[in-house]
């Protein structure tokens, strides 16, 4: 399944690095899809996706799917912003339970407030010099 | 064999702008004051120099120009030392794990006397430029800090989350920045003194919703030096002291947030923290006089206090509305005004915690004093309570 792509009009504030890992994630929410790693010793997922596992210290990972729906646990917005994000504050922020059970902090894309408990869904945000991704109100 | 180890003295500055601009034709520098302090707490406590055998620092801020500083200091105090010469860093915790490594030396028999100590000047660099720096401390860099989020935005989700679950609201929460200004009033070294009202405090700008400026901590410079010895020469000296009682840490293996889904506002850490430090000492959390608490929000004294089974859960935020958590009520909190008001000179606010404390145990704290306040708690914690450290003193007089 894929997501909603929404292009942002500016460069990312503060863009992640990407590593031999990661870059196989960034990538994936590019092209609109959500996944992470998953260990094959023990069977579970972690995020965000890691060389190794943090529950049983396999090192042997595999990539899963991710459905990208949740519910919102937490949130805030963010009115005093760090000077490098000034010029997109105020920034909403919250806490995701995604159905896989497990939890993310991420951007929230609804700028009308949203009640804790809401059903969610991960989107990509396509800035113009790489991928974000946040949720939105399912 | 291990020894008891007793609080001395504590000598602090006041908590405020001390920090002298880089133009300025004179300077207000960290190592005189830090001299000053050593020799004022030194003074004050009946030790002898000869005896002091470890010098643990909260590190520096990265705004002070001195590096090295322990081992800087140990050579500006002419201090040789067979215990310890080092600087801590943990986060907000960073004055407690100093608190803590003294404590171990004196315990473990290293030193006869470990000062624990430091100096945290940061007011010359602008919030938004020192958030720069901040937000890469909390979270997840290439996961969380690449949206924004800064450190008190995860206590805001607590707030959140807390009215949410308990039916409570930001006024009620805002009782805790009421009462805390009101025990700031009635401290000479704290940073703002003057009485405010709950629609004062709910009138201020918002910062991170629900929490507006007198609701998250101000930001200062201070500096603090703690004198501890092995109690047997804290008895000999006949002197009033504070004795550690009692000392738990937990850090829950999570950064900011857990990937497992968990229950965010119980904070696990410092109940298990608190209860090691209450067993290891032989009380209950109701034994408790009073508490100094590392509490940068209202929703966070409310839910620390829960934690430690100070307040009921879910009653916190009450509690604070109803006087239960003021001087003279029921269980008196951060009387030294809290980091709200008494100020939160981030990496030593935990030896300004252990001053208030001490001030209380040995009958100091003037118009602040808890009527024969006998027990207190002090914490310190880092991230989002993801770790805590918590100690009960005992006052010895
Ligand atoms: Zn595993």
């Amino acid at each position: 399944m894929s997501m909603e792509i929404i292009h942002v009009d500016l460069d990312r504030s503060y863009p992640p690095r990407p590593t031999e890992t990661t870059k196989i994630f960034w990538d994936a929410i590019a092209a609109g899809q959500f996944k992470t790693t998953r260990c094959t010793s023990c069977g579970k997922m972690t995020f965000p996706p890691k060389p190794i596992c943090p529950h049983c210290w396999s090192d042997s990972m595999e990539w899963a799917d991710l459905s990208g729906k949740g519910t919102l646990y937490s949130r805030t917005i963010i009115h005093a912003a760090p000077a490098i994000f000034a010029k997109e504050a105020p920034i909403h922020f919250g806490i995701i339970d995604l159905e896989e059970g497990i939890r993310i902090a991420t951007r929230i894309w609804d700028m009308e407030p949203l009640d804790i408990g809401s059903p969610m869904r991960i989107v990509t945000l396509q800035y113009n010099d790489g991928p974000l991704f946040a949720a939105r109100k399912a | 064999m291990t020894h008891r180890v007793a609080v001395m003295a504590v000598s602090a500055t006041p908590v405020g702008k001390i920090q002298t601009p880089e133009d300025a034709e004179l300077h207000t520098l960290e190592h005189e004051v830090m001299a000053k302090l050593v020799v004022e707490a030194m003074r004050d406590s009946g030790m002898d120099k000869k005896d002091v055998d470890s010098l643990v620092f909260a590190m520096c801020r990265p705004y002070t120009r001195q590096k090295y500083f322990s081992t800087f200091m140990a050579s500006y105090l002419q201090l040789p030392c067979h215990g310890t010469v080092m600087e801590a860093l943990g986060n907000g915790m960073t004055g407690g794990i100093a608190l803590e490594q003294a404590t171990r030396d004196v315990e473990s028999g290293r030193a006869k006397v470990a000062l624990a100590l430091g100096v945290n000047f940061e007011s010359q660099t602008p919030s938004g430029e020192h958030m720069n720096s901040s937000m890469r401390t909390t979270g997840d860099v290439d996961f969380h800090t690449i949206f924004g989020v800064t450190p008190i935005a995860w206590y805001a989700m607590d707030a959140m989350r807390y009215i949410h679950e308990y039916g409570s609201s930001r006024r009620e929460l805002a009782n805790v920045a009421v009462k805390s200004r009101y025990h700031a009033s009635l401290n000479p070294i704290a940073q703002y003194r003057k009485p405010i009202t709950l629609d004062e405090v709910m009138a201020q700008r918002e910062i991170v919703e629900p929490l507006g400026l007198y609701e998250v901590p101000p930001r200062g410079d201070g500096a603090v030096c703690a004198v501890l010895c092995r109690e047997d020469i804290a008895k000999a000296s006949g002197r009033p002291y504070a004795l550690i009682k009692g000392r738990g840490f937990y850090h829950e293996g999570a950064h900011q947030i857990s990937e497992v889904p968990n229950d965010m506002i119980a904070f696990k850490s410092i109940q298990v923290a608190s209860g090691k430090a209450y067993e290891q000492a032989g009380v209950k959390a109701g034994d408790m006089d009073f508490a100094e608490l590392y509490a940068p929000c209202t929703i966070v004294e409310v839910l620390a206090s829960e934690a430690m089974g100070l307040c009921e859960r879910g009653k916190g935020g009450k509690d604070a509305e109803s006087g239960a958590t003021t001087l003279g009520g029921r269980i008196p909190i951060s009387t030294s005004g809290g980091l709200m008001s008494r100020g939160h000179p981030a990496y030593v606010t935990p030896l300004y915690i252990l001053h208030e404390v001490f001030q209380q145990l040995v009958g100091r704290a003037g118009e602040r004093q808890v009527k024969d306040a006998r027990l207190g708690a002090m914490s310190s914690e880092l991230g989002n309570y993801n770790a805590a450290l918590v100690q009960v003193l005992e006052a010895v007089r």
